[in-house]
């Protein structure tokens, strides 16, 4: 029962936050916060995670292939598969969760418990549009561009392992990489990335939004709002995946 | 003027106000006090519409605040100000952002005027030239005091102040406290003050309304105070060695 609740509870805060907007130039600027706090803040670790999957990747792939039948060029193809259809979205989109969502738990959280969101109701600001909305859209015009970062660091990685570690020819590499690429593997990426950016900062919101408390329901919230949303990104993953490749 | 005409409201079940009528007249400094969980922040928050009371009215010169719409609730709350226990100041805005924050929401002015505002409310509070200080590197006491000029920003009707002296030094309570009544009657607000402060209550107190299980046990003023009879005020307001002492004296 208490799921049903949080759900028709969501619902209402998203209705909500999308129904009153507020002033456009207030919600601009605090767009161009959010992108620059949710966004450039994120690159350094989706650098260092992408550089390193796209390498175990290659790696895996070149000492799992033990019959000459199967050609070099899979290790390539395989990191290019891998990184577009999964590793730059599902993994990142799951790591971002910890880092993204337990960020904005925490700070809607705080501002709930410290009055400040009920200094913004009666100011008459519609305090769910004004606080939400901006990470929301910033997510989900950032978070695909970080998609496609994630996928060519990745993909570089793998190509340096194979530069330096001798497990496949770079030649061979970058033949797997080119090879049957179609555009809709990086639209379905892309999709994925957008629906996974909205889960990722309206969930968490949600909970940071509706504490009671203090800095311990906030910590709540905060674990509360990583666990829900990283288990509503597998879900909707799977059901994106049936729609559109399936 | 505002008037709260049977206001009740219950949490699981459980009545934390039982009917409550009040008047808060303009140009007045009007206290709320209660002992902890008496139903006075609920109170309050009714008043303002962060609550929505179970029954009653709330009207604001006359005008139903509790069957309006949003947009129409939107134009009240332009004219109200409000005093946070912990001050509310935007951690992310420093203390000039915080000041504009009403200003562009609600005000059409320009840069240069709304600067000027922000200058004005900062020096009416004596706190002029932390403009650019953000709410981490101030005390809670002007913390408090950014508070109060945030609230007056719009030039507001209506100031609410929820335990505006809660943790501070006896010296800069009373100071917050003449603040509030100097705004109080050189701006002609009607002002709400809840608090535990029997200080402020003896300082401010035009009108005082002592809430006692969710009911108004009693209505009067800083002097009527000191010769009440009744047994629950004269516990909370005369618990204190102090307060006994001001109490034979007068």
């Amino acid at each position: 029962m208490k799921i049903l609740q949080n759900i028709g509870e969501y619902f209402i805060l998203m209705g909500r936050t999308f129904s009153q907007p507020t002033k456009a130039s207030l919600i601009r600027k605090q767009i161009s916060f959010e992108l620059n706090s949710l966004g450039l803040g994120s690159m350094g670790i989706i650098t260092i995670i992408s550089a390193f999957m796209g390498a175990v990747i290659t790696l895996q792939t070149a000492s799992n292939i033990d019959s000459a039948l199967i050609p070099d060029y899979t290790v390539g193809f395989t990191a290019r598969q891998s990184m577009i259809l999964e590793f730059s979205t599902t993994i990142i989109a799951l790591i971002l969760a910890g880092k993204v969502g337990s960020n904005i738990a925490s700070e809607i959280g705080m501002m709930r418990v410290t009055e400040q969101i009920d200094a913004l109701e009666i100011m008459g600001v519609n305090s769910a549009s004004y606080l939400i909305v901006p990470k929301i859209l910033a997510a989900v015009i950032i978070n695909p561009f970080l998609a496609i970062w994630s996928m060519f660091i990745g993909i570089s990685g793998g190509y340096l392992v194979a530069e330096f570690s001798g497990v496949v020819t770079t030649d061979a590499f970058i033949e797997g990489v080119q090879l049957d690429f179609k555009m809709f593997s990086i639209y379905y990426a892309l999709i994925k990335t957008a629906v996974f950016a909205f889960i990722i900062t309206s969930i968490p919101a949600y909970y940071g939004y509706n504490v009671k408390g203090g800095a311990l329901e906030v910590g709540v919230a905060s674990t509360k709002g990583v666990v829900t949303s990283s288990i509503v990104i597998l879900i909707a993953n799977y059901v994106i995946t049936q729609l559109l490749l399936i | 003027m505002i008037e709260l005409k049977k206001i009740s409201k219950s949490f699981n079940g459980k009545q934390i106000l039982h009917g409550i009528d009040v008047v808060y007249e303009k140009g007045k400094t009007n206290l709320i006090i209660g002992a902890s969980g008496s139903g006075k922040s609920v109170l309050t928050k009714c008043t303002v519409g962060l609550i929505e009371p179970d029954e009653g009215q709330v009207l604001y010169n006359g005008k139903d605040f509790t069957a309006m719409k949003l947009d129409d609730r939107k134009e009240v709350r332009k004219k109200i100000g409000m005093l946070f226990q912990g001050g509310a100041l935007f951690d992310s805005l420093s203390v000039e952002e915080n000041i504009k924050f009403p200003l562009r929401m609600h005000a059409s002015m320009t840069e240069k005027e709304m600067q000027d505002r922000v200058n004005f409310c900062l020096g009416r509070v004596n706190m002029s030239g932390i403009n650019d200080r953000f709410p981490a590197e101030i005390s809670g006491g002007m913390q408090k005091r950014v508070g109060i000029a945030r609230a007056i920003s719009l030039g507001p009707s209506y100031l609410f102040c929820d335990e505006p002296n809660s943790g501070l030094d006896p010296g800069t309570s009373i100071l917050i406290d003449n603040l509030i009544k100097e705004l109080t009657e050189e701006f002609q607000i009607t002002t709400v003050v809840v608090t535990h402060d029997m200080n402020s209550v003896m300082e401010i107190g035009d009108h005082v309304i002592f809430i006692h299980k969710g009911h108004k046990h009693w209505e009067g003023t800083k002097d009527t105070i000191l010769k009440t009879t009744n047994k629950e005020l004269s516990d909370l307001v005369f618990a204190s060695d102090l307060m006994k002492k001001v109490r034979k004296l007068s």
